[in-house]
């Protein structure tokens, strides 16, 4: 009885450190918007990550500050802040369990829950390219967001608003740990 | 999923009560026979708080749509410093204030510029000119309809001017943002214009008072309208800076 107790502390911590860690390594995330006199980008470099594997699925985690995009006028970047209560709700989190066998795929399909604004969305079927790079993988795609989706009310420039896209291209690159 | 899907094209599901209405519309209509469209997952979330409790209390408000293991990673594995989370309240206020006072700002701002391009545009008609016939001749003397139409849109444009300005001025400033990029540029032909609007008017007065005075114009106040000229163009590429870049073709589509 003794041994078995002895064995099941000893096998217990192996188990979890046989978790598949994933770290974020870089990142280049871009929102994108339109009017019709206006195409502006914003990007950040400052988001962080996470993911954990274990029974077969993987749990991934990526947060980025909202003030850390960067568009280029301090001006825009203020008001974007303001638009998006980014004050208020100072952190984009973007959340996606996946199944571990997929992560080997060049396409993965991805349903990612994003919180953002105050509001959390669900997108469906993201496909998300997948490259590998020696020890590293780098994951790109595009979120199809929408200002509606996240109740963000559309800023407008001389009485016309910009399109309800955002779409927001995502790179990043990832290391086991 | 149905349907083979394009991989450009995903599926979103930040599906609002609306748009699963539209959707089960068509379906009715047999426009399209597909299945039932996936329940609104859009969930408002409370303000986050900087750790991990509040995010774990948030999952279980909504209908999860990946299942999270209790290994899911939080946000306070990320390494996010304490205050980058934090959700600050009175900075939102101030950051609503500065907005409010800019769009004001950006509304009289362009209204300014009404009766600023009307003054330039009738300003030949508020003084004195040559008779070309009789170039040694007296003057001919403006209309005193003229003069008071060009003084009160200059006065117009002054006084709208100074309201503008104070909207900018009193917008809140954010600590730690410096000017950058477009905005500076704007910022920066503050100091061409707001002299100017200072002096164009005093000019102006000095001007009509010479000529009322049957004096020709001279001495400072005949830099009136070269000094008018270079305000309406500093404030003109003021407006240009703060909207730039311009896609000017913007009726075509990419």
């Amino acid at each position: 009885m003794k041994l078995a107790v002895a064995l099941l502390l000893a096998v217990v911590p192996v188990g979890l450190h046989a978790q598949n860690q994933w770290t974020l390594v870089a990142s280049t995330l871009t929102w994108h918007i339109t009017h019709p006199m206006h195409e502006v980008a914003g990007t950040s470099h400052d988001a962080k990550g996470k993911g954990v594997c274990s029974n077969g699925g993987c749990d991934f985690l990526i947060a980025v500050p909202v003030k850390s995009f960067d568009s280029g006028d301090s001006n825009r970047d203020l008001h974007t802040i303001e638009v998006v209560r980014g004050a208020e709700f100072p952190m984009v989190m973007v959340r996606t369990h996946l199944a571990q066998a997929s992560l080997g795929a060049p396409i993965i399909d991805a349903d990612l829950e994003i919180q953002f604004a105050g509001q959390t969305v669900h997108y469906s079927h993201v496909p998300l390219h997948r490259t590998a790079h020696g020890n590293e993988v780098e994951i790109t795609g595009t979120i199809p967001a929408t200002c509606s989706d996240f109740k963000i009310e559309r800023p407008s420039f001389l009485a016309v608003p910009i399109h309800n896209e955002i779409p927001i291209t995502v790179d990043t690159t990832w290391q086991p740990m | 999923m149905t349907l083979a899907q394009d991989s450009s094209h995903p599926a979103v599901i930040p599906a609002t009560t609306s748009d699963t209405t539209s959707s089960s519309a068509l379906a009715d209509a047999g426009v399209l026979e597909l299945p039932d469209a996936p329940l609104p997952q859009n969930t408002q979330n409370p303000a986050p708080q900087a750790n991990s409790q509040s995010q774990s209390q948030t999952q279980t408000q909504k209908p999860a749509p990946a299942p999270q293991t209790s290994h899911a990673p939080t946000l306070s594995d990320l390494g996010f410093a304490p205050g980058q989370a934090k959700p600050d309240a009175e900075m939102q206020a101030r950051l609503n204030k500065r907005t409010h006072d800019l769009k004001v700002h950006q509304t009289l701002g362009l209204i300014t510029a009404g009766p600023m391009c009307a003054a330039v545009i009738l300003a030949g008609d508020a003084k004195a000119k040559r008779n070309r016939n009789d170039p040694n001749g007296p003057p001919i003397e403006p209309s005193s309809t003229s003069v008071d139409l060009h003084a009160a849109l200059g006065a117009t444009t002054a006084t709208l001017y100074g309201f503008t300005a104070y909207y900018a001025i009193a917008a809140p400033k954010i600590p730690g943002v410096k000017p950058k990029g477009a905005i500076r540029l704007h910022r920066d032909l503050v100091w061409i214009h707001a002299p100017g609007m200072v002096l164009t008017p005093i000019l102006g007065g000095l001007a009509l008072s010479q000529e009322n005075q049957g004096e020709k114009v001279h001495g400072i106040a005949t830099a009136h309208s070269y000094v008018a000229w270079t305000t309406i163009a500093a404030y003109g590429a003021s407006i240009v800076a703060v909207s730039w870049p311009i896609h000017l073709k913007f009726w075509e589509k990419k």
